[in-house]
């Protein structure tokens, strides 16, 4: 027998691979979450494209510079940062829940591998990237339409690409850690049904972009979703960075919102990774 | 060499006493009242290399929990345990790579798939060699019969080949330690002899260290040369299987076939009378007088067969049980 770590680059592999089996066995099922995925995506953008229609080619909020193509990029964003969770996370955090209460958890830790990595990757939910999909083909439009347009044509780089979803991969890492935290909080509680529920009414937040907020009162949700629980720059980062709304950008809005972004993804990770090692020492298993 | 250590194993488990009541459930949102439920109190025992114990027990008398402290699955209260020489609770890989845990009750095999594939995942965990893989899988599933099983998904398959699957999976990284979780509830007499008989010849070959749980004396019997008997978290016997009816049990059965119409009236001086049905008699004989008993009975009367046994040992371990359960409620 090998001494060695697991390759977990491979672990994952396997795990994506015997979900894609699991999956393909339910086949009608498959292509039925596929298709409500998208039916409801699609319900998303008609709701924005009548706002727009409404606002008749004034932006989002006074001044921000969210038109209609602009927001086409940051909605895109949201729907790959959602679905990239949706595939790789959700599915496990709530599986993660229900094995603490039936207390099958005992499993995970009999293996010799990172109890977060075995967790966190288990499962994989296919059908949540049919929104993807949706969401690259909605970038693609965007941009598209941004870089043609004859008033002030965005000027695109392959900095700005890369930058991009380096910032989606930190929105990506902000949620996950956020959903692990909470569901590890099952562990003391015993049941966290809300969880879902608290998970839905806090990254509805992040949906829109952050010049919304900074109205009056307003500034107190931008300052408790950008710097308590970062949801708000998850994905205004990256849309911002891509589709360039405002120039000259505000303040707060360029270089050092980027950098405290990078911050806030490493500040969660490792808050998180240490509310679930905490959590785990204080695992009771349930009847046998 | 010992393989396992323990030394006052306490495991106390604070546990929510919900009153009866929807009123008295919104108190309860309120102020809670807890009880302690000593799960396991201060256990010693060493087991050395190669040995197959036996846990026996009745329900919540502790020894779930103790195999669940020695695969580092919960913590202890207090007290030490060492097996293979590292401390289970610290869940070190090396410690993992070398133990398995099978639960009757529970499963680890993914629901919808072929055990196959699962057990493709242990190897990468396990990281287990290639050839050794398909050596070892192939001497397990040709040893417990479900070779031609492997791809069919778990959800299709019967109770006990589920559970030969599990045990398949458990042993896939031949571990030096095993701990078996009652691995034949609720199987049928025939998957219960095959498992028990896969995991005689599995340890006779390999030497495997093994602690078992079960409530089936069968399996004990055809497993174990060494109990220990645990009730109320705390260890009452740790010894030979024989030598539980040495130490617990006070009697031995007499049964005897008078002659035709020979039978005497009354036989209570003799012993306690279990069952009648002429011509044959079975009494309950203190195990201190039963040749002096016996020797007067063959001389005062004709008897044409005599058989002297040991109590069912079903009987002893319940007795056992339940005296465990006298004293601590004295």
């Amino acid at each position: 027998m090998s001494e060695q770590q697991p390759v977990l680059v491979r672990v994952f592999l396997t795990f994506a691979r015997n979900s894609l089996v699991r999956e393909m066995t339910f086949r009608t099922n498959f292509f039925i979450q596929c298709v409500s995925a998208i039916s409801w995506t699609l319900m998303n953008l008609g709701f924005y494209l009548i706002i727009f229609h409404h606002l008749n080619r004034k932006p989002l909020a006074d001044g921000s510079g969210w038109q209609q193509n602009e927001f086409f990029v940051f909605l895109a964003t949201t729907w790959i940062v959602f679905s990239i969770v949706q595939a790789f996370f959700m599915p496990n955090v709530q599986e993660f829940s229900e094995l603490i209460r039936t207390g099958n958890l005992d499993f995970v830790f009999l293996k010799p591998i990172d109890t977060q990595f075995l967790i966190s990757f288990a499962k994989v939910d296919w059908s949540a990237l049919a929104n993807f999909v949706m969401g690259i083909l909605l970038l693609t439009v965007g941009v598209w339409r941004l870089t043609t347009q004859s008033n002030n044509p965005l000027s695109l780089n392959l900095a700005n690409v890369l930058l991009y979803w380096f910032y989606v991969a930190c929105g990506v890492t902000i949620l996950y850690s956020l959903m692990i935290s909470l569901a590890a909080t099952s562990i003391w509680l015993g049941r966290n049904q809300s969880l879902y529920d608290f998970w839905f009414y806090i990254t509805n937040f992040s949906r829109y972009p952050m010049e919304i907020y900074a109205r009056s009162w307003g500034w107190s949700l931008w300052g408790l979703f950008t710097f308590v629980i970062p949801i708000l720059i998850v994905i205004n980062v990256p849309a911002r960075i891509l589709a360039r709304p405002l120039r000259p950008e505000g303040p707060w809005l360029g270089l050092p919102l980027s950098g405290f972004a990078i911050l806030a993804t490493l500040v969660c990770l490792v808050i998180s990774r240490r509310v679930f090692s905490l959590a785990l020492q204080s695992y009771r298993s349930a009847s046998s | 060499m010992n393989v396992i250590e323990l030394k006052q194993l306490t495991k106390t488990y604070r546990v929510y006493q919900k009153k009866e009541g929807l009123l008295a459930s919104l108190g309860g949102l309120f102020q809670r009242e807890y009880r302690d439920v000593n799960a396991v109190r201060g256990i010693d025992l060493t087991v050395a290399k190669g040995e197959f114990v036996a846990f026996l027990g009745p329900n919540g008398a502790g020894k779930t929990t103790t195999l669940k402290l020695l695969s580092g699955v919960i913590n202890p209260t207090s007290g030490t345990a060492q097996v293979l020489g590292y401390v289970p609770w610290e869940r070190k890989n090396a410690y993992r790579r070398r133990f398995a845990l099978v639960m009757g009750q529970k499963n680890q095999l993914w629901w919808d798939l072929p055990a196959n594939e699962s057990y493709r995942l242990h190897q990468q965990i396990y990281r287990i060699e290639p050839a050794e893989f398909t050596r070892t899988l192939d001497e397990l599933t040709g040893l417990l019969g479900v070779r031609e099983l492997l791809r069919q998904p778990v959800r299709e398959l019967s109770l006990g080949e589920r559970m030969k699957m599990e045990l398949i999976a458990a042993l896939l990284h031949s571990p030096e330690v095993l701990f078996l979780d009652e691995p034949t509830i609720g199987l049928d007499v025939i998957a219960q002899h095959n498992v028990r008989q896969f995991l005689k010849q599995y340890q006779l070959e390999r030497q495997t260290t093994i602690l078992l749980t079960s409530h089936y004396m069968k399996d004990v019997a055809a497993l174990c040369e060494r109990v220990v008997v645990i009730a109320h978290g705390q260890i009452e016997y740790d010894g030979s299987l024989a030598g539980i009816l040495d130490r617990f049990s006070g009697h031995k059965i007499v049964t005897l076939a008078f002659t035709e119409n020979q039978m005497p009236p009354d036989l209570t001086p003799f012993g306690e009378i279990l069952e009648v049905l002429p011509p044959k008699v079975k009494l309950r004989i203190d195990r201190n007088v039963v040749a002096e008993k016996l020797a007067s009975l063959l001389s005062q009367h004709s008897v044409e067969d005599v058989s002297v046994e040991e109590p069912p040992l079903e009987e002893v371990i319940a007795d056992v049980f339940s005296r465990a359960t006298r004293s601590k409620e004295a």
